[in-house]
Parts: C-alpha cells; structure tokens; sequence
C-alpha cells in the first residue's frame, strides 16, 4: 500500500542561507501513525512540518503526500492536511473572532466562490467544543490568553476534517489540566478518524505511549527513527535529556 | 459662470466620495496584508505615469494607468518569478519612480507649474471631468463585486497569508490582485488628490477604523466611510481656505487618524476592579 507521507532524500534550505535546514531526509509514514519528533533548537523539526505541508520549496529530492508531488499539488493536497504552526500569537488588537478563525480552517475546502454553509459551521463549532473553547467564539483573538489561542489553533486544524495533521509544539501554551487532557483527546480524534499525525515537541515525556513512532532529529538530518520503547532506552542511555546526542 | 462653478464642485464632491470610499476600502488590505510598502511604490509609479503624461502631452490616466500596471508586475509576479523580497523590489522602485518624475517634468520646461503638472502633484478640484466620473464608479462596482465573491480568501489571507496557503488557498493570484487594484484606485484618484499624497488615503482610513473596531467585516465598512468623510472634508477646507486639495486632505486624514489613537478603547488600561 502507497504510504501516505514519503520524504525522499529531502534537502530544505531557506533563502539567503547556505546551510540546508534538513538534508537528506528519509521518511515514510503510513496511514494512522501517529509520530513523534523531537530534537534540540534549531534540528529543523518546523522545518521538516512545512517541507512536509509544501509551505517551503525543496532544494533536493521528493516530497511525496498521498502519491502526490507536494512541490507540484501542494494546493491540493493541502486542503487535506491540519497545521498547527509554533508561531500563532496574534497582536492584542487583532479584529478576527476566535470563530472566524477556526472557520478559516474549512475555506481550502470549501472551495473559491462558496461561502460556508451550515454544516461548515457546525464542524468549526464541535471543534471548539472539542477543544473547550466553544465559550470563546465571538471574542476577539487577540483579547485570549496564549494558551486560548493555542486551543482555537488546534481546534481549526480539526474543523478541516484532516486525513493528515501537523502539529508544531502544540501543547508549549497550555495550562497543566490541558496538557494532560489535550494530547489524549488529539489521540482519540487521531485514532477515530483514522489520521495520520505528526507532533513536534521538546517534551519527549508527553504522550510518548500513545504514539507508534518518535523522530530524532539533529542538525537537520535525522539521527534515530525508532518505536517508542526504542526511543525511551534511548531516553534513559541519555538520562532523559538530550536523546539527540546519544542516538545511533 | 455660477452654473459652471456649481459644475465643477459637483464634479469635485463626487469625486471626493467615490475617490474616498475607493481608497479606504483597499486600504484595509493593504495595510492587514502589510502592503504599505507596496502601496507607497504603486502610488510614486502612477505619479511618475502622469508625470510622463503631462511631458509628453498624452492623456496622463493612460500613462500613469500603464506605469501603475509595470510596478504591480514588478512588484508582485516578477519579484516573486525572481524570489527577490517585495520590500526590496519596493525599495528600488520607489526612489527609480521618484527620480522619473524629476526627469519628466524637467524634460518639458515649456510647462513648467501649470494647472496640469499642479494637479498631478498636489491635485486640483478642476481637473476632474465626467470620464473620471464614469472610471471611478465602474471601479467602485468592480472592485466591490470582486471583494465579496473573494472575501473568504481575503478574509484569510489577511489575518495570516501562510496559514491560508496551509489551509489550501492558493495566495498569489489574490495577492497580486489586491496590489493591481491598488494600481488602479491609485491612477484614478490621482487627478484629485495628487501622486505626493495619495498614499496617505490608502493608509490613515483603514489605520484610523482599526483603532476602533474588533470586526473585519465592520471595519471593510467603516474604513471607506471614513475615507469618504475625509476626501469631502478636505474638500470643503480646500475650498474655504484656497489651499490644495491633497494636502487638505491630507491634513484632514491625519487628524481623523491622530484623534482615533487617542480615543480608541483598543489603547485604554483596563480598570482594575476593586
């Protein structure tokens, strides 16, 4: 079966730069995996979710998402991937209200010259009641808390109804009750909705049992692809701190 | 002679609404989209078109019309074909715009300041004629038609660009059309208001509203209407006072911005209750 996410060795380099910000990447991810990836500043982990979502131009090699060249059908295939960038913060007098924004999520969708119907908010709507921000709907973006806005951005990534989601720090904002309960719910939504998902975060700790697979990246290439009990020896040969630099 | 002056203000007023109400609305495009920089070169570059115009004796619309047309390619498609940053694109055609002007006017002293060069670089009351009526009004149509059939797009685009390209909306072609349309609102309030200050109109309206309102939609509203008020405004002070038209216009927009700052309940400390 083809899988659903195939990198083949990718190179990423930013404008003006010299350095790629990954290079020579090899990943395959296949439907309803749900993975890990972790390394330290500057390994290239956002870097990797935008090469992925086809935000950046690839120097070097093959993004391939559903069989589909993304430097190519990007635009398409976009319209089927949920993405939660690290830098979502809006400006304090932001005129967007926290619905208007989770809605956006349904616009690639919906398609040019179609307005959202009823069943497009309604989707917006149980995805901020999903994300416990329901309450929060007609209030400006900018008047919530970083971690409000953080929910609401989770919340649009899944009003899209993805097949595949990305998530970039997801949980960095969040109140201690949140960060216990939204990774399990994320996982519950990944696992009913058959998903395929990527997470990127600093702390390996979170959620590591309900996922199938953890990254390791370093300097932009990546240093371990392992199960999560491989990746937890490798955790603890590493004391739990700095899996990237023991890392076969 | 009253009938023809009363004519001529008419002209004049109407102008001001439909050259306002233009102004504002793409204006609040133009700054969410951080276009400002844009918008600055677009207008410098229907001023050098004009300026051309006016130095060779051809209709000046249709010159500045088709230098407006070579800065928005410049500016949007070719930097982008080039993957040259827009703001360094702006930056060049900015000051090339600036000195084509200079050289323009220059190239035909015969000129000089007459009433046509005046109205190019502060704008004049006068020299607005039927026709312009007639371009700014089928403009004001086209560019509302198309801003609510693309509002959803624009809606997106404007509160983060990178997001809606994630979420599957392809963002050039309404990038590019926002920085044409300002090409064109730009080449046809020129006459009015002058290629030295028309910036101002794309950027004081759409700031002012924001200081304001927590709603785009209502902002899309607002932002017009206050360009409106600020073009008849000015007017009327240009008139009274026997000033130029763009820098009472100009003056007008300032105020309306400064006083907005002040009294925007966006700026005011939240009371802390005890």
């Amino acid at each position: 079966m083809e899988p659903i996410i195939r990198l083949e060795s990718v190179s990423t380099i930013y404008e003006g730069e010299r350095r790629p910000a990954i290079r020579d990447v090899n990943l395959t991810l296949d439907q309803n995996e749900l993975v890990y990836v972790v390394g330290p500043n500057a390994a290239g982990k956002t870097t990797l979710l935008e090469t992925i979502n086809g935000l950046l131009p690839i120097f070097k090699g093959r993004v391939l998402v559903f069989g589909l060249d993304m430097q190519t059908r990007g635009k398409d295939v976009r319209r089927e991937i949920g993405y939660v960038p690290q830098d979502f913060m809006v400006e304090p007098g932001e005129p967007y209200a926290a619905l208007d924004v989770v809605l956006m999520g349904r616009y690639g969708k919906i398609g040019v010259l179609r307005r959202p119907d009823k069943e497009d908010l309604e989707k917006a709507t149980e995805a901020m009641r999903l994300m416990d921000v329901d309450d929060l709907a007609n209030r400006p973006m900018g008047k919530l808390s970083g971690g409000q806005q953080q929910k609401v951005m989770i919340a649009r990534a899944l009003a899209k109804e993805p097949r595949i989601l990305l998530l970039d720090e997801p949980f960095s904002n969040l109140d201690p009750d949140s960060r216990e309960r939204i990774p399990t719910l994320i996982s519950r939504v990944h696992e009913e909705r058959k998903m395929t998902t990527i997470i990127v975060t600093h702390d390996i700790h979170q959620m590591l049992s309900l996922c199938s697979r953890v990254v390791v990246m370093n300097s932009g290439r990546i240093v371990a692809d392992e199960n999560p009990e491989k990746a937890l020896a490798i955790l603890e040969r590493a004391s739990g701190s700095r899996p990237w630099e023991v890392a076969p | 002679m009253i009938w023809l002056e009363l004519a001529i203000i008419q002209r004049a007023l109407v102008g001001c609404l439909l050259a306002g109400f233009l102004t504002g609305l793409i204006g609040v495009f133009v700054v969410r989209m951080r276009l400002s920089a844009i918008g600055y070169s677009m207008s410098h570059g229907a001023f050098a078109g004009a300026a051309l115009g006016v130095a060779v004796s051809v209709n000046p619309l249709f010159t500045a019309m088709s230098f407006s047309a070579a800065t928005a390619l410049l500016i949007g498609p070719v930097a982008d074909k080039a993957r040259l940053h827009a703001d360094t694109v702006t930056s060049i055609a900015f000051p090339l715009n600036m000195a084509l002007v200079f050289i323009f006017l220059t190239l035909s002293p015969q000129i000089g300041l007459s009433s046509e060069v005046a109205s190019v670089l502060w704008g004049s009351v006068i020299s607005m004629t039927n026709n312009d009526m007639v371009y700014l009004t089928t403009l004001c149509a086209a560019a509302l038609a198309l801003i609510h059939f693309f509002w959803k797009e624009l809606f997106a685009i404007m509160y983060d660009r990178k997001m809606a390209e994630a979420d599957g909306i392809n963002t050039k072609p309404f990038v590019y059309f926002i920085i044409f349309l300002v090409g064109l609102v730009v080449t046809l309030s020129l006459k009015l208001v002058g290629g030295l200050l028309i910036f101002a109109l794309l950027f004081n309206p759409a700031s002012s509203a924001l200081q304001f309102l927590h709603d785009m939609k209502k902002i899309v509203i607002v932002s017009p209407a206050i360009g409106s008020v600020t073009c008849v405004s000015g007017l009327m002070l240009s008139l009274v006072l026997d000033l130029p038209i763009g820098s009472c216009i100009v003056l007008v927009s300032t105020f309306i911005f400064a006083l907005s700052v002040l009294l925007s309940p966006k700026r005011k400390r939240k009371e802390v209750k005890q």
